[in-house]
């Protein structure tokens, strides 16, 4: 699930400052299940768009933002975004490209987007994967500290840590200290002594 | 005859060290001056890489007007700002600038110096730096393509020094398996935890040079206690300074008491002074160790 947070209103008032008559498309995966971008939230912001005196021409809810085949397709879920001059998605990045990929109108998002993470027992649990493509998580007891560990440490911890927490944010357990005590309950420790060579950044 | 800090490595000499940090700004005399307590009385003089993420100039700059004052440098090098490329250019203009000795470490996080919105590098870790190094020493740089001249240096790492934190532990196995040759450690005052730790990586049989930062008030040691990983100054010592009408006088009588029992179990002492090394002199004589 990617990981989104709302703008402040202020904020999306300001990008939409010299734009009106807007289409909103929200995202019925990921930003509605964080309450980012599902029919409440898409409800709610063209109440608070109308209020500080824009016009929505429409607004629709395609499974998600960021699969959307053609503007064809987006016209079939509602005509009316064929009025409209601006779209605001209220979905990730990767669904506010995927949208202005099939408009020619400026198409501008509605929320942060913070990471590729997921929920569990209620919590959210952010920052868990950094798609780095090649995946080594499982050398790990399944806890990754590419992601989780602020410096990306492959061979164990920095010297920062202090009682179990991480130098960066005290309020966070070393994942370093997880990936140990993952370890040790699976009895695998003796994977803390392979060294493992750098990630390679290689875009193909 | 022992000339260089490998050679003194590779001998049965007990080593002192100590650390100087560059200046933040062009105007160099004052950590020079700092360094010039230091002459004849140290073996080698480590030269931090942005200490705490706070922007200095360069280690490798300021460890070459060290090297132009007779001095003999450690450059230290992190991995927070530089990637593998960065990394290796730097070693070579070191090397051919004269600088023979590195130690590696991971390097704070940005946050906690003085632009801490800059972006992380952390490309490497102390440990692939090690290996990057041995590259360099054999000729080839981490691509694996020949180079025209390559380094031959004295490279050494850094380690926690608590022999309960496993992980600690088998990072420090890493850095002596990837070519460590000496080790610093973090400051040392509870000198039975220190012992214990050296037992515990015994096996490793790598050169381990005890840090030591003297304690200047109660503060200060609060503060150690209660920030820096793995430090942890006894109750003892906290009473020591707090009772004493002298507290700087009294760090300075802890710490030569501390050098007097490393010197049975590590092969030097790392003098890590916060300020400037007005007293390093005097703490060494007060250890038996003037005049080298």
């Amino acid at each position: 699930m990617i990981i989104t947070s709302a703008k402040p209103l202020e904020e999306i008032l300001a990008l939409l400052k010299d734009e009106d008559d807007i289409f909103i498309i929200g995202c019925n995966v990921c930003a509605a299940k964080l309450k980012t971008g599902g029919e409440p939230e898409i409800l709610e912001m063209i109440r608070q768009l109308e209020k500080n005196g824009k016009h929505v021409v429409g607004w629709a809810l395609p499974t998600a933002a960021c699969s959307v085949r053609s503007f064809d397709s987006l016209v079939q879920k509602n005509e009316k975004i064929k009025e409209a001059r601006c779209i605001l998605v209220m979905g990730c990045g990767s669904g506010v490209s995927t949208v202005s990929s099939v408009t020619e109108v400026p198409v501008l998002g509605s929320n942060d987007t913070l990471s590729l993470g997921g929920s569990s027992e209620g919590k959210l649990l952010s920052g868990q994967c950094i798609m780095c493509g090649k995946c080594t998580i499982g050398e790990f007891g399944g806890i990754c500290p590419k992601s989780r560990c602020p410096k990306g440490l492959l061979n164990g911890p920095c010297g920062g840590a202090v009682d179990g927490m991480c130098e960066v944010n005290r309020e966070n357990d070393c994942v370093w200290t997880l990936i140990y005590n993952r370890l040790k309950k699976i009895n695998r420790l003796d994977l803390l002594y392979t060294i493992h060579a750098p990630q390679e950044h290689i875009i193909d | 005859m022992l000339f260089n800090f490998r050679e003194k490595l590779n001998s049965s000499k007990f080593l002192v060290t100590a650390e100087v940090s560059p200046p933040k700004g062009t105007r160099f005399s004052v950590p020079l001056e700092d360094a010039r307590q230091l002459k004849g009385i140290v073996d080698a003089i480590n030269v931090t890489d942005n200490q705490c993420s706070i922007m200095h100039m360069s280690s490798l700059a300021f460890s070459k007007f060290l090297l132009d004052e007779g001095h003999e440098p450690i450059m230290q090098l992190t991995c927070r700002d530089r990637n593998r490329i960065g990394l290796q250019s730097d070693l070579l203009g070191a090397y051919a600038l004269g600088i023979r000795n590195i130690c590696v470490m991971t390097g704070d996080f940005p946050s906690c110096g003085d632009h801490p919105g800059s972006k992380p590098v952390y490309d490497l870790d102390s440990v692939h730096l090690l290996q990057l190094v041995r590259k360099l020493d054999s000729g080839i740089n981490f691509a694996g393509d020949r180079l025209d001249g390559g380094t031959s240096f004295c490279a050494g790492a850094v380690s926690g020094i608590d022999p309960d934190k496993p992980l600690q532990l088998i990072k420090l196995e890493k850095k002596v398996r990837s070519g460590a040759d000496f080790i610093q450690t973090q400051a040392v005052y509870d000198v039975g935890m220190f012992e214990e730790f050296m037992e515990a990586i015994s096996y490793l049989e790598v050169p381990v040079i005890a840090g030591l930062i003297p304690l200047k008030s109660l503060g200060m040691a609060e503060f150690m206690n209660r920030n820096i990983s793995g430090v942890n100054v006894p109750e003892e010592i906290m009473f020591r300074i707090k009772d004493s009408p002298d507290p700087v006088e009294e760090g300075l009588l802890i710490a030569s008491e501390t050098i007097k029992e490393l010197m049975k179990l590590s092969r030097g002492v790392h003098i890590m002074p916060v300020g400037s090394h007005n007293n390093t002199s005097r703490l060494l004589s007060m250890a038996g160790l003037s005049g080298k």
